[in-house]
């Protein structure tokens, strides 16, 4: 099965350090669909891409017959400033899109780690940044999809208005599947205005318990931040708050976040701002250390940092960075691999800390962990779904969620 | 049904929890939507999640379908009987299990109704989000099956944004939990497609939600203008400077008139009003409040008022919400719709509408959550004059019809259920409802989990869409429609 846009895969397209069989770039979605039902015909084990700047994410794969790349189908669809939403290719990526908006002011409030990050590896990976803390994750922002299945059907739920209860969302279903189901070939999302102006609180901590407390402080407080992170770096800890509105209000809500602060904190606005920003989602990323992510309580924020605190005496260097009110965050540990697994074991048997995941990891950890954690109590209902869109089990075999 | 059954489901639940008598069963008929009745074959009301799991177990072990059903406040008739089904009634399940306020979440069951969650956590400074007008009555678990909306989703969101993780009972009669209380759970999002599944793919037994601080500051006001094309315009000028309100809601001539024939909110003469509600930390709620009565002025406001305290702010929101039952007093019957468009299509839209009442001759009253585009035309008409309630009928499904072809929904917040599970095909192709029918069967293979209702099936004899009747609930004042 050698399609126009198919050829020979390469060093360059490996999936977790395995060389691809074939590769394809459809242009239409219509063969981005008739790709999916031949692979589906034939067997072919096939893993779905965007950029690949996730790819690495999931067991690693024993074999990978087809990867098929979405990097071709890449138009932003319509911008429809007036009703603030917006529908792209699965294959555009976040940064263009957001580029496009923001000639209305618009944007989609979504960051990636990865500047080549497209929208339909951001949905299907439900990967999301510190502004989680206000819009939610890629899945609280989706109201629809087109999708190409594996019998080469090109299906549509949801649509292009914010508020739509009608038929089941697939868009929802998709969000963190990584393309087991399907491919998704457009999404539209609801948008939100640029705020008109924002600036950062950046206040450091060498006690955990202070900086929890302070957290605690802030979470009860009536403030409405954007974004409301903690970083653990060494015996450095940190609190960053973004506040984006109006002008007046920033400044008034700058104010009153820094006298509930225990600690001396600086104001940073601008270019320093975005770097702050940029420093907070990246740098869990930086380096080649495993890269692990896990929710805990919010409440067990002083907990957390005891952990991180312990964690760090074994493990040597770890990064971690965090919602702290959603209790959501990734951590970076770089060392060898047995205390890498090591590390994943103590989170997973820590009773504040859960969903623990190893993102980012060398095909040798993924020998002593599994990437995902235990299944859950509903992963017989996920499993019925995923043979009722993919009934030859091609799609992401085996590398999992599910 | 056979006695054995009947016998099996009262060992379960206890004969005291098994309804049959036919009295009884009449308060199941139906929900809100009254014009839809069925009377089921036997009303179980079990009063734990194990009962709930066995009474679905024995239903799939005999073939029996069963429908979940909450508070029965549901306008889509998504809790309407089934032949010879059962109907498990979730009204004993109304514990309130936990409510952890440094964590920000509250655990009940799916009895519990919405506003007792807000009511729980408001001596902390807390509420939980999601407002529809029923929620004096409406239960969580209703809330969850129909991924209900409400006056501040337009900056809230709806059920979906709001809920961590539910525990439910699946067709196979498994207890599962989907969703978890922490965040990021590996996997696809089971939790965002059971929200809004309308009861069909699953009964849940607790839902865990998020509740949100307070906002330190409310502002609303009330603008009357002269058309409804200036009120449109006055909203997309208030987005369009980069405001999301809390609350963006108009009402045309009709409705204001049935309303001050009501409630009596003493609304300023005007063709159309519109309310603005801004909430937040004060700072912001203060500056954007003034762009907001600017952009009012400009656009026309013949009046404007500023609820000065709480109360005046009640009685703007009383006004708006009586709207609907309101209409009783202006025209003998009336068919609530609930459709969506994009925002920048209302005033195509609301023409196509005006036209369709000049054309048919059935007033017809606006009033919509103008911010996000969701339309509830009230169609006036008088069932006593032969062949009206075909019109009106008639009209309703028109008006669907505009909505789908200006690219929004046949539906915003009521749901398909059973009242518009024909008019899918208007939104969706054969193949898009096609792979719904098996996804919905990968779930529940043997069909018997709330069917008949979201997918279309050829309609049923005597069930026909029908004229708006007060509900029970709505006679006690307990709720309003929106």
């Amino acid at each position: 099965m050698i399609a126009a846009s198919m050829r020979q895969g390469s060093a360059g397209d490996a999936v977790d350090g395995v060389v691809p069989r074939h590769v394809a770039e459809p242009t239409d979605a219509n063969e981005l669909a008739a790709t999916l039902q031949a692979a589906s015909r034939d067997t072919q084990t096939t893993v779905l891409r965007g950029s690949g700047t996730k790819l690495g994410w999931g067991r690693t794969p024993s074999v990978v017959d087809l990867v098929v790349s979405t990097a071709k189908l890449n138009t932003l669809l319509i911008h429809r400033h007036g009703d603030m939403t917006a529908t792209a290719h699965g294959g555009v990526t976040l940064a263009q899109l957001n580029r496009e908006l923001a000639r209305h002011g618009q944007w989609l409030p979504i960051e990636s780690a990865f500047d080549a990050a497209t929208i339909g590896g951001i949905v299907a990976t439900n990967d999301s940044g510190p502004v989680r803390h206000r819009y939610g994750t890629p899945r609280d922002l989706l109201i629809g999809v087109t999708l190409a299945l594996t019998d080469g059907r090109l299906v549509k739920a949801g649509g292009h208005v914010v508020k739509n209860v009608a038929g089941y969302d697939l868009g929802k279903l998709v969000s963190g599947s990584f393309g087991t189901f399907g491919a998704i070939v457009d999404a539209t999302f609801k948008l939100l205005p640029i705020p008109q102006a924002s600036a950062t609180l950046d206040a450091s901590y060498d006690d955990g318990e202070v900086l929890a407390r302070d957290a605690m402080r802030v979470s009860t407080s009536q403030l409405e931040p954007m974004a409301f992170d903690v970083m653990l770096d060494g015996a450095q800890y940190r609190l960053r708050l973004l506040f984006a509105s109006s002008p007046e209000a920033v400044s008034a809500q700058v104010d009153s976040a820094r006298r509930l602060l225990s600690r001396p904190s600086t104001v940073v606005t601008g270019d320093p701002e975005m770097d702050v920003w940029t420093d907070q989602v990246r740098s869990p990323w930086a380096g080649t250390g495993a890269v692990i992510r896990f929710g805990w309580l919010p409440a067990k924020l002083a907990e957390i940092t005891t952990l991180m605190h312990d964690v760090s005496q074994v493990a040597g260097s770890i990064i971690m960075c965090g919602r702290v009110s959603v209790g959501a965050g990734l951590m970076r540990v770089d060392g060898d691999v047995g205390t890498q697994a090591a590390l994943v074991q103590r989170l997973r048997s820590s009773v504040w800390v859960g969903n623990v995941a190893v993102l980012r990891a060398s095909p040798d950890l993924k020998q002593h962990v599994d990437v995902w954690g235990p299944a859950s109590s509903s992963a017989g209902a996920t499993r019925a779904l995923k043979n009722m869109f993919d009934p030859a089990g091609i799609l992401n075999a085996g590398r999992g969620p599910i | 049904m056979d006695e054995r059954l009947v016998e099996e489901f009262c060992r379960i639940a206890g004969a005291e929890n098994v309804l049959r008598e036919p009295i009884k069963l009449l308060t199941y008929e139906c929900d809100a939507l009254p014009h839809l009745r069925q009377t089921p074959a036997l009303v179980v009301l079990p009063g734990s999640a194990a009962e709930v799991q066995a009474i679905v177990r024995l239903c799939g072990e005999e073939g029996v379908p069963f429908v979940a059903r909450g508070h029965g406040t549901g306008l889509s008739g998504g809790a309407l009987p089934v032949p010879g089904g059962v109907v498990i009634s979730l009204a004993r399940l109304n514990r309130v299990l936990d409510v952890d306020i440094p964590n920000r979440r509250v655990t009940v069951e799916p009895g519990v109704t919405n506003l007792e969650i807000t009511r729980q956590v408001a001596p902390y400074g807390y509420y939980y989000a999601p407002d529809p007008s029923s929620q004096q009555v409406c239960s969580i678990g209703g809330n969850v099956a129909e991924n209900s909306g409400g006056a501040h989703c337009l900056k809230y969101g709806f059920t979906v944004h709001h809920i961590l993780a539910v525990e439910a009972v699946l067709p196979n009669g498994q207890l599962v939990q989907i969703g978890s209380p922490l965040p990021d759970a590996p996997g696809p999002d089971l939790l965002g497609l059971i929200v809004g599944s309308e009861g069909t793919l699953a009964v849940v037994t607790k839902v865990i939600v998020r509740i949100l601080r307070k906002p330190e500051s409310v502002q609303t006001l009330l603008a009357a203008f002269d058309s409804i094309s200036e009120a449109g315009a006055a909203v997309s000028d208030i987005i369009g400077a980069g405001i999301i309100p809390a609350a963006v809601e108009m009402m045309d001539a009709v409705a204001i008139r049935a309303a001050e024939a009501a409630v009596h909110p003493n609304f300023p003469p005007a063709d159309t009003i519109l309310i603005v509600e801004l909430d937040g930390p004060s700072s912001e709620v203060r500056e954007l409040f003034a762009v907001v009565e600017d952009t009012c002025r400009r656009a026309g406001a013949t009046t404007i008022e500023v609820a000065p305290d709480e109360a005046q702010r009640m009685r703007i929101w009383k006004g708006r919400k009586a709207a609907f039952a309101a209409m009783g007093r202006v025209s003998p019957n009336y068919y609530v719709q609930d459709g969506v468009v994009p925002r920048t299509k209302l005033p195509e839209v609301l023409g196509r509408i005006a036209a369709l009442s000049q054309r048919s001759g059935l007033p017809i009253g606006n009033v919509f959550h103008a911010g996000d585009g969701n339309l509830h035309p009230l169609i006036c008409y008088d069932e006593r004059i032969p062949g009206q309630a075909t019109l009106a009928e008639e009209v309703a499904g028109e008006i669907l019809t505009y909505c789908v072809e200006a690219g929004g929904s046949i539906t915003g917040e009521h749901g398909v259920g059973a009242d518009k599970k024909d008019y899918m095909p208007r939104m969706f192709s054969d193949d898009d409802l096609d792979v719904m029918q098996r996804l919905r069967d990968a779930i529940d293979p043997r069909r018997l989990c709330n069917p008949g209702k979201v997918l279309p099936t050829p309609r049923l004899c005597g069930e026909v869409p029908g004229p708006y009747r007060q509900h029970p609930v709505e006679a006690a004042g307990l709720a309003d429609r929106f």
